[in-house]
């Protein structure tokens, strides 16, 4: 009990110094919601007179401002109550309401091509560690490289072949929106989502195997040299029951930590997976908030992004205990 | 034991069933882009629009927080504003309009037999309470000014404190018409959402999702003939980048764009249906923090300085290099030539140079008292001609200009260090008066007017210290000729040419002289157009309408005006 007493206090702690952190990094940045909009008027052909300012900031509540202090508190005494305030860019929209829309596509994107990288990824580490010297050993240097090649890199290339040179992909977008369908759960709209996700899913996926295969192949090398193994064939157990319930059983535990703390970077999406193919998640939301200084969007993306990293540690922190008890016992 | 087979074997199973999925996916999309090319009714618009759409139809919101459409083609104006060409306003929901002689009282009179799209009659209290409504209220009256509104039958009278000619345009040509019945029940207008628009222009909600949302024809429009749309069916969608953009065009996914397209000269060889129209746009300059007096500090203070720069700079190469040589000539009088050519007074002010004069800018310099240093820069007192010039990085035509001038002005012993920012940190610095120079647009104001280009950017009540944020001179530029220019222009009968050119002769020799915005070239709007959907685009010869689909207003002129292709 003291275990997770312990793991739950630090994990209220680094919440506390997140939400803080989320409050006063979008603050140092230079310049202010107002000018950014005036600006954009501007060049949007919106007449902007000397009036314009002051109108604006009366209309985005910032007539009377207030110091640094009183916001904080405000602050959180919001998230408390679950209200991240208002969207400059999408006035006078909620922040949730903003959020709620982005979000689905990114866990689907990220969080599938994750799940996918990682099964794919050990499964081939670990046959790639019980034959060693085969054909599959061969296939490491090469997803490797696929992760040391810059991941933009990698993804133009993909785009420029399989929708260019090969139109076989869509090159943009969530879902083919020319059709006339609508978000749902219609088996049309899920295939053409499935559809225009492959391309970017593609990428994740190549850009991210190599590092599973290696660890999970390094990790089975060591264990089948393990005491039990050699036991467990000098019993004459099926070589298919060593593999998996003897060798990879043990062999996984290291990379499946990993994973749980990249299924908690899912939600933070990827901004330039989203960029490049113009996918509807939150990576792309995040780059709108940084660069119109909405405040209060940024907040609301960093809270959500914050929150699923510490709540995928605190997971892993105490379902590790329950799957390795080398971890729980005192010695 | 066995409990971990199991696990592994799910997970096979999710991979095999995900794979099996996106199989499916590939084959059963290829039968709905099919059905998408079916109705030749339906134009589709990109606007320049990334990520997500928020459902946001509120008409009272300038920010740009509102979704496009809801600025001219669900809601409409009094009247229409042609920013594209010099033309006299065309009517919409107003049909004539007078002021009285000292400008002071205005008479609108509002069309009658116009219907909002739910059936309900438009009237003159609609338009009455429109009017006063946005006077009223502080967070909308983005024109700081006060009047009363009085409904008389179907005239509304506006009755100003002040020779007010200059509001024209904006209240007439800007500002939403809505239904009393139903924004009067909203205690804060500006906070709502406005989901259900009840609008009086062409086209109507019909169905949105945050990834794209369409338009129908309203029944109810008051238009007939020309004035009716033809369109059925109108789709707004989003892409994240230009080339994303230029492949929709390519495929005819998009019917109508303004992006910037490098390759648009190739692309329309290429698709005999593709058409494109170059409009001018705005004057790209640099802006110069030119006033010691309200604290700006640096050689750039110096009007010499400002000169140099001005004739040392190669704008035939700026525009070949940066925008491909689409880009227009300007005027050292920040006027668009192809639309005000005649308000420019003195024929010689009419054109910027070409190319470049480094000996002119030398002879300046050395005249004011600079001299040539080891370096080969100028100095004076002491100090090197050093400049820094902000930019927004990413914008790459503006950082083409950036790196271009650099080796231009030295050229002229002049040393310029190019800052690429961010557009959060390049805005601000300008606002606050914290650069020396900045490069920038020139933006039209509320018409075609040079009125509002001299008021915005040079008039002494538009600027403020440095530290503190002016509102759009930020050059803080500040000159007693100009100030009681603007204040002769402001009450003179828009209608009196000779008047207003004698004024604006007076503006434009200081601001020749003085150079706090130095002009570089008139940067092009480009617009693409795909034929064979739909035909009666704006184009050269006719522009219409201003064509970029981002701008206000002009969006509702082009949909009502364009045809089902044949």
């Amino acid at each position: 009990m003291r275990f997770y007493l312990q793991k739950i206090g630090f994990y209220v702690v680094a919440l506390w110094a997140a939400l803080t952190l989320n409050f006063l990094i979008p603050r140092l940045m230079p310049g202010n919601p107002v000018d950014i909009l005036i600006a954009k008027m501007g060049a949007a052909g919106q007449p902007v007179t000397p009036g314009t300012r002051k109108a604006l900031s009366i209309a985005l509540g910032q007539g009377g401002g207030g110091n640094w202090l009183q916001q904080y508190g405000e602050y959180l005494v919001n998230l408390a109550h679950g209200n991240l305030g208002v969207s400059v860019v999408n006035f006078p929209e909620n922040v949730t309401t903003v959020i709620a829309q982005a979000l689905p596509w990114t866990i689907a994107l990220i969080g599938l091509s994750t799940i996918i990288s990682f099964l794919l990824g050990i499964g081939l580490g670990m046959f790639a560690g019980w034959r060693r010297g085969s054909w599959l050993d061969n296939l490491i240097p090469v997803t490797t490289m696929f992760q040391a090649v810059p991941y933009f890199w990698l993804a133009l290339i993909l785009v420029l072949v399989l929708t260019r040179v090969f139109p076989i992909f869509p090159y943009a977008g969530g879902y083919n929106v020319n059709s006339g369908l609508v978000p749902g759960f219609s088996l049309q709209f899920i295939g053409s989502a499935i559809y225009y996700g492959f391309l970017p899913a593609l990428t994740i996926v190549l850009s991210s195997i190599g590092g599973w295969m290696l660890g999970m192949r390094n990790m089975m090398v060591a264990t089948l040299s393990e005491d039990y193994i050699v036991t467990a064939e000098a019993k004459g157990l099926k070589p298919s029951r060593v593999r998996l319930t003897y060798a990879a059983r043990n062999a996984v535990l290291p990379s499946l930590s990993g994973f749980a703390i990249s299924l908690g970077f899912v939600v933070a999406g990827s901004i330039v997976t989203e960029q490049v193919f113009s996918y509807p998640g939150v990576g792309q939301l995040l780059w709108t908030a940084v660069s119109n200084d909405d405040y209060a969007l940024m907040q609301g993306i960093f809270l959500v992004i914050s929150l699923s990293v510490l709540a995928a540690n605190l997971i892993v922190d105490l379902l590790y205990g329950l799957i390795d008890p080398r971890t729980r016992a005192r010695a | 034991m066995t409990i971990t087979r199991k696990r592994l074997l799910i997970g096979a199973a999710a991979l095999a069933a995900s794979a099996a999925l996106a199989l499916s996916g590939c084959s059963g999309s290829s039968g709905s882009t099919k059905s998408a090319s079916g109705s030749n009714s339906t134009v589709t618009l990109f606007n320049g629009s990334v990520g997500n759409f928020t459902e946001n139809f509120n008409p009272w919101l300038t920010t740009g927080a509102e979704l496009q459409p809801t600025q001219g083609v669900i809601y409409e104006t009094l009247f229409y504003y042609n920013m594209a060409r010099s033309q006299d306003p065309v009517p919409l929901l107003g049909t004539k309009y007078a002021w009285n002689s000292d400008g002071t009282q205005l008479t609108i009179t509002v069309r009658t037999g116009a219907k909002w799209s739910d059936g309900s009659a438009l009237t003159a209290g609609d338009v009455a309470w429109t009017l006063n409504h946005y006077e009223s209220t502080a967070s909308l009256n983005t024109l700081g000014q006060t009047w009363t509104t009085k409904q008389d039958g179907d005239d509304v009278v506006l009755t100003f404190p002040s020779t007010s000619f200059t509001l024209e345009p904006q209240i007439l040509g800007n500002i939403a018409i809505v239904p009393e019945k139903i924004w009067s029940k909203i205690p804060d207008v500006l906070k709502t959402t406005n989901t259900k628009p009840v609008g009086s222009g062409a086209y109507e909600l019909d169905t949105f999702t945050p990834q794209s949302y369409t338009l129908k024809k309203n029944p109810n429009y008051w238009g007939t003939g020309d004035d009716a749309p033809k369109i059925e069916t109108v789709r707004f969608i989003s892409l994240a980048n230009a080339d994303a953009a230029t492949s929709a065009l390519e495929s005819g996914q998009v019917d109508w764009m303004g992006s910037y397209l490098p390759t648009l000269k190739d692309i329309v060889k290429k698709h005999p249906n593709v058409a494109y129209v170059n409009t001018a746009d705005s004057t790209t300059s640099i802006v110069t923090c030119s006033n010691a007096d309200l604290g700006c500090t640096g050689p750039q203070t110096d009007v010499a300085v400002r000169q140099a720069i001005y004739d040392a700079m190669d704008r035939t190469q700026l525009n070949a290099q940066a925008l491909n040589g689409f880009g227009e000539p300007g005027s050292p009088t920040l006027l668009v030539p192809a639309v005000n050519k005649k308000w420019v007074a003195d024929q010689a002010n009419e054109m910027l140079p070409e190319g470049a004069d480094a000996a002119k800018a030398k002879s300046t310099l050395e005249a004011d008292g600079w001299t040539l240093n080891s370096k080969g820069f100028y100095e004076k007192g002491g100090t090197e001609l050093d400049l820094t010039i902000n930019v927004v990085s990413g914008w790459t035509d503006y950082d083409t200009v950036c790196t271009l001038l650099k080796g231009q002005l030295q050229k002229a012993g002049i040393n310029l260090t190019v800052n690429q920012v961010a557009q959060n940190a390049w805005s601000n610095s300008e606002t606050t008066g914290k650069f020396q120079l900045s490069l920038n647009s020139v933006n039209p104001g509320a018409s075609a007017s040079p009125y509002y280009i001299y008021n915005n950017y040079l008039n002494t009540a538009a600027t403020a210290k440095v530290g503190s944020p002016s509102s759009t001179n930020t050059s803080r530029f500040s000159d007693p000729a100009v100030d009681a220019a603007l204040k002769t222009l402001a009450s003179t009968n828009p209608s009196d040419d000779a008047a207003l050119l004698k004024e604006y002769g007076t503006i434009q020799d200081t601001v020749v002289k003085q150079l706090p915005i130095i002009p570089i070239y008139v940067n092009q709007a480009l617009t693409e157009f795909n034929t064979s959907h739909a035909t009666g685009w704006p184009s050269a010869d006719n522009l219409y309408a201003f064509p970029e689909p981002w701008k206000a207003w002009d969006a509702g002129i082009v949909l009502k005006a364009i045809r089902p292709a044949k």
